[in-house]
């Protein structure tokens, strides 16, 4: 029996990779689809809105990269266990988010050496200015908000596995708190498990 | 009873949404505005986790990220949506307005007369006709984005609407199912209320 979710992205980390990082925590079975930017212009006017991801369950479409990860966090209870917790794992998601594009456009898609460094410049300062904001309300003991794995955890992980990996390693160090949340993260076994399986992907992005 | 305190400038802004919210709940709040001069003076004492407002408290805990205060918001007044499912579609309708929401404030917020002209006639016929053609396939014949109540993606569609026919007034004209989304927002009667008492403001 096919799985009940189909995930359709680009065959990379980057927007896709926090809904992957739930299922996988989860334990839920879906379709892992990913395509070329080749064969992306084919693809475009089957989705809602144009872009990727895509998550189709129960003959839906749903389309925008973190409403569909608040969509599987609410489905596998990753989203927080009061209003107040959700509320405050939204807010680190929507401070975080811009990371994910701004690292793209320096280490993916820069136009050349020179838009390379001014786009480095203001990534970095970005990169401060957001990991601090979450340094100072990030909870001490491993996760963000509450005592519980959230899909803002997650978010995170994927962002500083992105900064330590594929930008400037070294980074988190800077930050106790943050990078405590992703050492829990890495301990979970089925993320462990997940880390060891993932495509590499197009890009290490 | 919990009690709601929003922190914002004294402009709609990122928080018209969540004000707009409470109203349609009928959620009883106070509604702090700060003006902008004040703000400097203000910001290292003030309660902010991260430095910014909007902010909510509620019975003394801090929220901060006008979405996310939203959300909480429109869970509180029961304007979510219905499923997990119907929050998603909801969700990811005001993400996509968002997209669009950002280009426009840019255009508005363009200091330069002749840059802004430039940026005014590009959003007007290159970014919003597209959207407007995309959400008028995305909304019911009931006039809502979403099942069949009230949802904050109606509110929030029509909240992005309220600012950018300022900018462009025929802008709906012609789009049958967006005109009665805006009609259900405006005929809900706390937000009815709202909109008559609300200050008025440039922004």
């Amino acid at each position: 029996m096919a799985p009940r979710y189909k995930l359709t992205y680009f065959d990379v980390r980057a927007r896709g990779e926090p809904t992957r990082l739930l299922f996988a925590a989860a334990g839920v079975e879906y379709e892992d689809v990913r395509i070329t930017f080749d064969q992306w212009p084919a693809h475009k006017d089957s989705t809602p809105m144009g872009v990727l991801p895509i998550l189709e369950v129960d003959g839906i479409t749903l389309s925008q990269s973190m409403s569909i990860a608040r969509f599987i966090a609410r489905e596998t209870g990753m989203d927080g266990k009061t209003r107040l917790e959700r509320a405050q794992a939204d807010a680190f998601v929507d401070e975080l988010e811009e990371l994910i594009p701004k690292m793209a456009g320096v280490v993916v898609f820069p136009k050349d050496k020179k838009d390379k460094e001014e786009k480095s410049k203001e990534l970095d300062k970005l990169i401060a200015e957001r990991l601090g904001k979450c340094e100072k309300l990030s909870g001490s003991d491993g996760h963000l908000v509450g005592n519980s794995l959230l899909w803002c955890d997650l978010v995170l992980f994927n962002i500083a596995h992105n900064i330590e990996e594929a930008y400037k390693a070294g980074t988190m160090q800077d930050y106790p708190k943050l990078t405590k949340v992703c050492d829990t993260v890495k301990a979970n076994p089925r993320i462990a498990k997940w880390m060891t399986e993932r495509p590499a992907g197009q890009f290490d992005f | 009873m919990p009690t709601y305190k929003l922190t914002c400038f004294n402009v709609r802004g990122r928080a018209e949404l969540i004000r707009l919210l409470f109203a349609a709940g009928e959620i009883p709040y106070e509604d702090v505005r700060i003006e902008w001069d004040k703000w400097p003076e203000l910001k290292p004492i003030s309660d902010t986790p991260m430095g910014q407002i909007p902010t909510l408290e509620v019975d003394g805990q801090v929220i901060c990220q006008s979405m996310a205060i939203a959300r909480f918001v429109a869970g509180k007044a029961g304007l979510l949506g219905k499923t997990n499912m119907d929050q998603a579609r909801a969700d990811m309708l005001l993400d996509g307005g968002m997209d669009v929401g950002k280009l426009f404030t840019e255009m508005v917020m363009e200091k330069d007369a002749s840059k802004k002209a430039e940026k005014k006639k590009e959003f007007g016929e290159k970014h919003l006709p597209p959207f407007l053609a995309l959400y008028e396939g995305f909304a019911g014949d009931n006039g809502h984005f979403v099942g069949d109540s009230l949802t904050w993606s109606d509110i929030g569609f029509f909240n992005m609407m309220d600012f950018i026919t300022a900018e462009y007034p025929g802008a709906l004209d012609g789009y049958c199912k967006l005109n009665k989304v805006i009609d259900n927002v405006k005929s809900n009667p706390g937000v009815a209320k709202w909109l008559k008492e609300r200050p008025v403001t440039n922004h």
